[in-house]
């Protein structure tokens, strides 16, 4: 031991708290690198009557993704403002942007009226995953992942929260952990419930869609937010996706045990299911850009593919992902 | 900066004459807990940041990490009970400690230099992870063997408190330092890897090896007798208790689980539940090990036991009040500060000395695998039969691993020399 000793350690201290210093100093001053803009590349030739906000992404640079565009007769038009997102979803003059907070290091959520000026704020608990917005603007439903929290500690254990929120108030309607599940008539719960990927049902904003996560089955679940209840329909459908009639829904449709997926679309009547011509494994929450054509983020470009698993995908959008489809402009 | 006051307080000699003296803690317990605070700083910067790093400049995605993350716990069981034995064996406790602290900040550099693919992240992860499967059972036999046999519960409470310290830190800083330079985590992993160096340096240099219990003649224990330990007649019933005690507590990340479905609370009050947690373990792990010094480490490991039935208790409640909540957490705090610490200073008063990290490794392990049976019951009863009734079948199960813990325990200390 001895005093030399103290020595060496209290010159380590010394340099390591002048290297230490000196590094996040020149980190801080360093090059602003937002300077310039990432831009979506529009495939004009494909689908020239889609209309569309999509989240810019700049393959180069990702500090520079989440701007928000709009998609209009084949051109892309910056819309955002301040919002840089995530994940973006709009519908009935409201939408929702999540994205990183000003801190840098958590994440929030942001309510947007149609001129894209956030009117409410709300903190998220983790990674932004999937928004969305009923029809008529009313509610909101925000999924996040959230890490720490793999309590069974098995491989590739990952935790969900999903939130239903009220777009006039901002408000927290409720958790979806929170909510009462039944399966076959009888209550159904379990320590391992997640849920992910709500869609609403259009034209009546109080049910939904959602995937219930569970000792590695992946439900469909039918909910009611004013009951706060929701029931089990069938398995194997991962962030359900609305069509606007409220006929279809197309899925994610795990490959068995795998982190890969294929996309198919089930009848809502009859809960069959049929592939469509995607064979790439695409992770997003799709969306429709009408009854028959859907949009879909792979690799950070937008492609679409008739839904009734005809032709092929085309490429739509480049350097762009959450696709929202624009009714009646914005 | 948080870096400059933890580094200058912790290294400051005065101070520590002065802690020391006051509590009479050793001082190579205290070396140990700095040790352990710098590794933890370093660790929890990389912890707190690496789910951001890897979705934001890898583009992974959230899953990955989940992977990552999960994969390589069930490693660290084993290499806890060999590195324990091996420097048993070898009379190396710091050294063994040192490739388990040095493997960590090893680690660290790897990330600055090549942690910018998913897979090498991933093996850096693995890295870390085997790192503290090393290191754990050597280091805590250091505190155990540099403690008079009566302080031992005061040296592990003043460890832990230190350790859960540098837990507590270790975020903060890497949140201050991409608050001044946003989205700069080689900046982070740079400080985290000077945090990783000081705690090995705290070890080689200010961390004494062969410590005033440590043996110093007769011949190296032999891996047969480090197995009888498993049938000896005082360590036996101790490992038997824990196993059953550690099967009735169910994990704290299911309590807040369990919580978050009672409670609708903000989602923004969630991670006040771990700091919370944090700050009640903190506060308690020193005079609760105090206590256990004065009046006997079975009665307070015991009582702390029973404060998970405030906990159950909560969890039974079917509304639950910000008040209640507050009580169910600082509950949470005082049982982990009179079970682990209090636990293994019992398990150090028990070992012969030449076979402590060996002990205190079959220990480590013998809980943790407690702990994944329970929390495979648990959740397999929460679908069964739900929430609340499985919260009930853990009060009965506690209840009864108490009643035969109690005489265990009892007996294991009244059979052990000096208990």
């Amino acid at each position: 031991m001895g005093s030399r000793n103290g020595k060496i350690l209290f010159a380590l201290v010394g340099v390591c708290l002048l290297v230490g210093a000196g590094y996040v100093v020149a980190a801080a001053l360093g090059p602003d690198e937002t300077t310039t803009e990432a831009r979506p590349q529009v495939d004009g030739a494909v689908l020239a009557h889609a209309h569309l906000m999509v989240r810019a992404v700049d393959p180069a640079n990702p500090r520079l993704n989440g701007r928000v565009y709009e998609i209009d007769g084949g051109k892309a038009r910056r819309r955002s403002g301040d919002l840089a997102c995530e994940r973006v979803y709009f519908a009935g003059g409201r939408g929702i942007c999540m994205g990183v907070a000003p801190s840098g290091v958590d994440y929030r959520a942001q309510i947007f009226d149609s001129q894209l000026r956030p009117v409410h704020e709300f903190a998220l608990t983790g990674f932004p995953s999937r928004a969305r917005v009923s029809s008529d603007g009313r509610y909101g439903a925000t999924t996040v992942f959230v890490s720490g929290d793999s309590y069974l500690q098995a491989p590739s254990a990952f935790s969900t929260r999903t939130v239903i929120v009220d777009l006039r108030s901002g408000e927290r309607v409720g958790q979806l952990e929170q909510f009462d599940v039944t399966k076959d008539g009888k209550p159904f719960d379990a320590v391992d419930f997640n849920f992910w990927g709500v869609t609403f049902v259009p034209g009546d904003s109080s049910r939904y869609y959602a995937t219930l996560g569970t000792g590695g089955s992946h439900y469909l679940v039918e909910g009611d937010i004013a009951a706060r209840s929701m029931r089990v329909l069938r398995d194997g459908v991962e962030c359900p996706s609305l069509s606007p009639d409220g006929e279809q829904i197309v899925f994610k449709s795990r490959v068995a045990g795998s982190e890969r997926w294929r996309l198919r679309v089930l009848d809502v009547e009859t809960l069959a299911d049929h592939a469509v011509a995607e064979t790439r494994s695409v992770d997003d929450q799709v969306e429709w850009l009408d009854n028959e054509t859907l949009v879909y983020s792979y690799e950070d470009d937008l492609y679409t593919v008739p839904a009734d698993g005809s032709g092929e995908p085309q490429l739509l959008v480049r350097d762009a992902s959450s696709p929202v489809r624009l009714d009646r402009g914005i | 900066m948080y870096q400059v006051e933890a580094s200058k307080a912790l290294l400051k000699p005065r101070l520590w004459a002065r802690q020391s003296s006051r509590l009479r803690v050793p001082r190579n317990v205290i070396m140990l807990g700095a040790v352990s605070l710098l590794t933890d700083i370093s660790s929890e910067m990389v912890a707190t940041v690496l789910p951001m790093y890897l979705v934001f400049s890898l583009g992974a995605s959230p899953l990955a990490f989940g992977a990552i993350d999960g994969t390589y716990r069930g490693a660290a069981a084993l290499v806890q009970v060999l590195s324990g034995f091996t420097s048993d064996r070898w009379r190396r406790h710091k050294e063994v400690a040192g490739l388990g602290y040095g493997l960590s900040a090893l680690g660290k550099v790897a990330l600055v230099a090549a942690g910018n693919t998913i897979g090498g992240v991933g093996a850096i992860v693995a890295v870390d992870r085997v790192g503290k499967g090393i290191r754990t059972a050597p280091r805590d036999a250091l505190i155990s063997l540099s403690s008079a046999k009566d302080r031992l519960a005061t040296s592990f409470g003043v460890h832990r408190a230190m350790d859960s310290v540098g837990a507590m830190l270790g975020p903060l800083i890497a949140f201050g330092i991409l608050l001044l330079a946003p989205a700069r985590f080689d900046a982070v992993f740079v400080v985290s890897t000077l945090f990783a160096v000081l705690g090995l340096a705290v070890l080689f240099l200010n961390v004494e090896g062969k410590p005033r219990r440590a043996p110093r003649e007769g011949a190296p224990p032999r891996f047969s007798a480090a197995l009888a330990l498993l049938k000896d007649r005082s360590f036996a019933p101790l490992l038997l208790a824990a196993a059953g005690l550690s099967i009735a507590s169910v994990s704290d990340a299911l309590i807040y689980v369990g919580l978050q479905r009672t409670i609708d609370f903000e989602p923004a009050v969630f991670p006040l539940l771990y700091v919370m947690t944090a700050v009640s373990f903190m506060a308690l792990a020193i005079p609760v090990g105090q206590l256990a010094d004065r009046v006997g480490k079975v009665p307070v490991l015991l009582a702390g036991h029973a404060l998970l039935f405030v906990v159950y208790g909560v969890l039974l409640m079917t509304s639950v009040g910000y008040l209640a909540l507050a009580v169910c957490l600082v509950a949470l705090g005082g049982y982990f500060a009179s079970t682990e610490g209090v636990l293994t200073a019992l398990a150090g008063a028990l070992l012969p000395e030449k076979l402590q990290a060996s002990g205190i490794g079959i220990l480590i392990t013998v809980v943790s695998l407690g702990r994944l049976v329970s929390s495979l019951a648990f959740g397999a009863l929460w679908f069964a039969i739900g929430l609340q009734s499985a919260v009930l079948v853990f009060v009965a199960a506690l209840g009864l691993a108490m009643a035969v813990a109690a005489p265990l325990l009892f007996r294991a200390q009244r059979i052990a020399p000096n208990g």
